[in-house]
């Protein structure tokens, strides 16, 4: 990396531009898809239960889908473009793509995490759980986009309508996938609270400690130079 | 911030911290103009939601079936749902009804009940389904609409249809969703004619488009080449409704 000054190490480029801007694009992508999607869910409600009107966008069903099918290709566009530049950059591969050879590191972050371990594993730049968390995202993403697609056009996409038997059961697979996005945003948000306000501002500037959280520790193994001073 | 010590590594996390600060701000700028300018919000919403109707039109298959499922799994009749503009049936004397056909076709005029049933009957059990989200798995019965309408000899070139109703609704159609094999003109539900509330004595039932476009109470269907809006779709609901 840069290579010049230990003391310039605190402001390294951890993120790169692409990652960044897909980034806060995302934000507001799923912030409208799921708080649109919430209010086209009230309309006729699959649970027993409805949800405030102030945590809905639209104002009602016919704006709340303009909003939602609006939103739709920011957020697909936007997962392309982060989805292939995680596959061909080295960025992915240290810190969102889980690969077999990371599965051995899932263990000792889950022990390091329950206390049993005291000290933080010796990981790549991101470690075990984060790729795994971040690559299963992509995933979920994934479904939410195909049960979205059964139940926007049922008769046109039956093929895919039918992976997950009908419209009304892919109804209920196109909430459990946004569910399961919402809880991935709380637990980000906890890891972030954690981490601390630099950590916040790196993903806006791009800059800040090459190691997230943990003591620096880097593995030769991994490729990853960034020495970081403690 | 640390501002008051002069190593390098503070002077940088400074600068970040204004840069961070500048496009925090601009960030949020974008989501209070998203949420102040109504009439750009709405412009932008409106060509997006153009562009979806385009993109539905070309997704859409004039041979491609709505699944059909056998009488087992159809939705029992007591569950035979009912949506509408709220207002129920319109009072109109059933026996006075006719359907009057206008517009691009050869033999512009008005017909009666029995001239519709008098064209092959079609049954289908197919997925209701309705944009609030719900679906339900009636039986229906009914003429074909291109069977129908080109019978009263449509212009194949026409690019819209109109239906208007009874009760002052009205609703556009492209005409590739009408001359689908599975659009009827339909007058039976579950084998009986159908009741009031379903739109007797004739409705449309459209399994490729959402549950808007089955017009009930049908009198008047015009065949135009100039682009219809509808009850709905000049509200906000999107003009193709497909699905």
């Amino acid at each position: 990396m840069t290579g010049s000054a230990e003391s310039k190490s605190m402001s390294e480029r951890i993120h790169p531009l692409v990652i960044r801007l897909t980034h806060w694009v995302n934000v507001i992508a799923l912030y409208i898809m799921v708080t649109s999607g919430l209010k086209i869910y009230n309309a006729s409600p699959i649970f027993g239960f409805l949800f405030p009107d102030w945590l809905t966008t639209g104002g009602w069903l016919a704006g709340a889908r303009q909003w939602h099918f609006f939103a739709m290709w920011l957020f697909v566009v936007n997962g392309i473009v982060w989805v292939s530049y995680n596959c061909i950059s080295k960025h992915g591969r240290y810190t969102t793509l889980f690969r077999p050879k990371d599965a051995h590191g899932v263990l000792p972050m889950i022990k390091y995490y329950l206390r049993i371990y005291k000290q933080h594993p010796r990981t790549g730049k991101y470690n075990a759980l984060q790729k795994l968390a971040y690559s299963s995202m992509i995933l979920v993403a994934l479904v939410a986009v195909l049960t979205g697609l059964s139940i926007y056009w049922p008769v046109q996409m039956q093929v895919i309508t039918a992976i997950f038997g009908n419209y009304d059961t892919a109804r209920i697979y196109h909430f459990l996938a946004m569910s399961a996005i919402v809880l991935f945003f709380f637990g980000h948000l906890f890891m972030v609270a954690i981490a601390g306000w630099r950590n916040f501002l790196s993903m806006i500037t791009g800059r800040g400690a090459s190691h997230h959280g943990g003591p620096a520790v880097v593995t030769a193994s991994h490729g990853s130079a960034h020495a970081s001073p403690h | 911030m640390p501002n008051n010590s002069n190593n390098a590594e503070n002077k940088d996390l400074g600068r970040d911290a204004k840069f961070a600060r500048r496009s925090f701000l601009q960030l949020a700028g974008l989501a209070v103009l998203s949420a102040c300018s109504d009439e750009k919000k709405d412009a932008v919403l409106h060509i997006g939601q153009q562009f979806n109707d385009w993109v539905q039109s070309k997704v859409f298959s004039s041979t491609k079936l709505a699944p059909t499922f056998p009488d087992s799994e159809l939705t029992p009749e007591s569950q035979f749902r009912v949506n509408g503009k709220d207002d129920g049936p319109p009072k109109f004397d059933l026996a006075a009804w006719r359907l009057e056909v206008r517009g691009l076709v050869k033999h512009p005029g008005i017909y009666s009940l029995d001239q519709v049933k008098s064209l092959d009957k079609k049954v289908e059990n197919v997925r209701h389904v309705c944009v609030e989200g719900w679906s339900i798995k009636p039986k229906w019965g009914g003429t074909r609409i291109c069977d129908f309408l080109n019978w009263v000899g449509v212009d194949p070139n026409a690019q819209y249809m109109m239906a208007e109703c009874a009760d002052g609704y009205y609703v556009p159609y492209d005409m590739p969703s009408v001359m689908h094999p599975q659009s009827l003109l339909c007058y039976e539900a579950y084998n009986k004619p159908l009741t009031l509330e379903h739109g007797a004595p004739l409705r449309i039932v459209m399994p490729v488009k959402l549950g808007y476009k089955s017009a009930k109470w049908i009198t008047r269907l015009t065949i135009t080449n100039t682009k219809p809006g509808g009850y709905w779709e000049d509200q906000g609901y999107d003009w193709f409704g497909g699905i």
